[in-house]
């Protein structure tokens, strides 16, 4: 009974809200909604973060990387979890505008995973004095950053875009078991870098003055970040549906 | 009765090839042969960077092995009648895997622990290293098949660049069994941990195998 009833409420969905036209003439008109309101938040976030706290006690004022750093690093991994989560939709339901998601969302997570090292090892240079660190967590970001690039070099090297999609949704269900070993790297090996400073099951060990901005700013990049995933996503669709007669309206 | 047919059908296929299972054992030799002549033979540390050494080349070694594991079935139309006649693909894949392993990853796990003891390590060192050894190539043939499947057509380059990935965390639990070895504690933690990766992957990963190779066939 409830199986029939959530089979049909997906079948719905799946007819009304999941087809390519309608994602795209709804994303048209929530798009520049999500951009001013996120920009707008992540500079709040930022001149908050940059004037309006006050200096670490160790780290000085380096630590202020952090606006940065720790919304990429940690968007880089949440990108690749609703990847392979659309994936996983692709394949059990079929669902075309999954699989045109999960391949764009691939270049934006390869480039947000190379802004979270690169911002990483320029913190690294004040606080640990150097570049680069055969450490646990910074190892398993790099892995991380050559699976996406793996995961779009398997998919251009086909010419049939629904094979192409298949194998790729495959390799991203199975590379999902890096996620949790990147985020429990920090526990798991003895490393340099800090265990994670907010936590769902504790309190977080990080004050409240810096935390404010911290969430401010996670929330205006992943809108920036949402916006990037909006862009790839319309190429996908110009480029899978260019023989569909609505399209030629939007071009 | 049909497992021990397909047995001897894959034996055969294997060993008709000889380069397909002496070439990687050869390969292997010349990779251990190379490592000393590298290392300034006055200095008499061989067995410092041993063991990084041999894993490395196991690693690239099965990577050779599972080149056209594949590839020469799917072209001459061997896998799509194995499909439409209505027999197991995934049996036959684990079966296929299961000889490369017998064939290959035995006598390289044995040749390696011998050029243990050649490269200054203790006897018992060796001897502790044999079952490591074996478990590891099967984990790596498993899991450059699946890259091999995934990457069929399209040559064997493609299909190391998405494994390795995902192979990187065993070669960090084989970095601390490592350190185990050498300063002679117990290591039994370490192999447990890679038996248990083994025996979860051994029967999921054929199952994704032949359905990539499904999606191939199409």
């Amino acid at each position: 009974m409830l199986r029939e009833i959530i089979n049909t409420v997906i079948k719905k969905f799946i007819h009304q809200f999941a087809s390519p036209k309608t994602y795209f003439l709804q994303v048209k008109r929530l798009y520049p909604w999500v951009f001013y309101i996120s920009i707008a938040i992540y500079v709040v976030a930022i001149t908050w973060g940059l004037l309006f706290t006050p200096k670490d006690f160790v780290q000085g004022n380096s630590y202020r990387i952090i606006y940065f750093h720790v919304p990429a690093s940690f968007i880089a991994q949440s990108l690749y979890a609703a990847m392979a989560f659309s994936s996983a939709v692709y394949l059990i339901w079929k669902v075309k505008l999954a699989a045109y998601l999960s391949r764009s969302i691939a270049p934006v997570g390869a480039t947000v995973t190379l802004i979270a090292l690169i911002s990483g090892s320029i913190w690294g240079i004040p606080t640990w004095g150097t570049w680069w660190e055969w450490d646990a967590r910074i190892t398993s970001t790099l892995i991380l950053f050559i699976m996406y690039l793996g995961l779009i070099s398997l998919h251009n090297s086909f010419n049939n875009f629904e094979k192409a999609d298949k194998l790729f949704s495959y390799l991203a269900i199975i590379g999902f078991i890096q996620i949790p070993i990147i985020k429990k790297s920090v526990d798991w090996w003895s490393s340099l870098h800090q265990p994670a400073s907010i936590t769902i099951s504790d309190k977080p060990s990080i004050d409240p003055v810096m935390l404010y901005p911290l969430f401010l700013s996670i929330i205006g990049f992943s809108g920036l970040v949402a916006c990037l995933v909006i862009l790839s996503s319309k190429v996908q669709i110009y480029k899978r549906e260019k023989n569909k007669n609505w399209i030629k309206d939007y071009v | 009765m049909r497992i021990l047919t397909t047995f001897k059908q894959e034996t055969l296929k294997l060993l008709k090839k000889t380069r397909a299972w002496l070439g990687p054992i050869l390969v292997f030799v010349l990779i251990m042969i190379a490592y000393p002549l590298t290392v300034e033979l006055s200095s008499q540390n061989l067995s410092d960077a041993f063991y990084p050494v041999l894993f490395i080349s196991c690693l690239l070694v099965m990577m050779l092995a599972t080149e056209g594991i594949f590839l020469e079935d799917f072209e001459d139309g061997s896998l799509e009648q194995l499909v439409i006649t209505g027999n197991s693909l995934y049996q036959s894949i684990i079966i296929k895997i299961f000889i490369y392993w017998l064939f290959i990853g035995i006598p390289i796990s044995i040749l390696g622990s011998l050029f243990n003891v050649g490269s200054g390590n203790t006897m018992d060192s060796s001897l502790m290293l044999l079952p490591p050894l074996m478990i590891t190539t099967y984990i790596f043939l498993i899991l450059f098949c699946f890259g091999n499947a995934l990457s069929l057509t399209k040559g064997s380059v493609l299909g190391t660049l998405i494994t390795m990935p995902l192979l990187l965390p065993i070669l960090v639990i084989l970095g601390k069994l490592t350190t185990a070895i050498l300063f002679n504690i117990n290591y039994f933690g370490f192999l447990i941990l890679l038996f248990g990766i083994l025996s979860i992957i051994i029967f999921i990963f054929p199952a994704i195998i032949s359905k990539i190779i499904k999606t191939h066939l199409e």
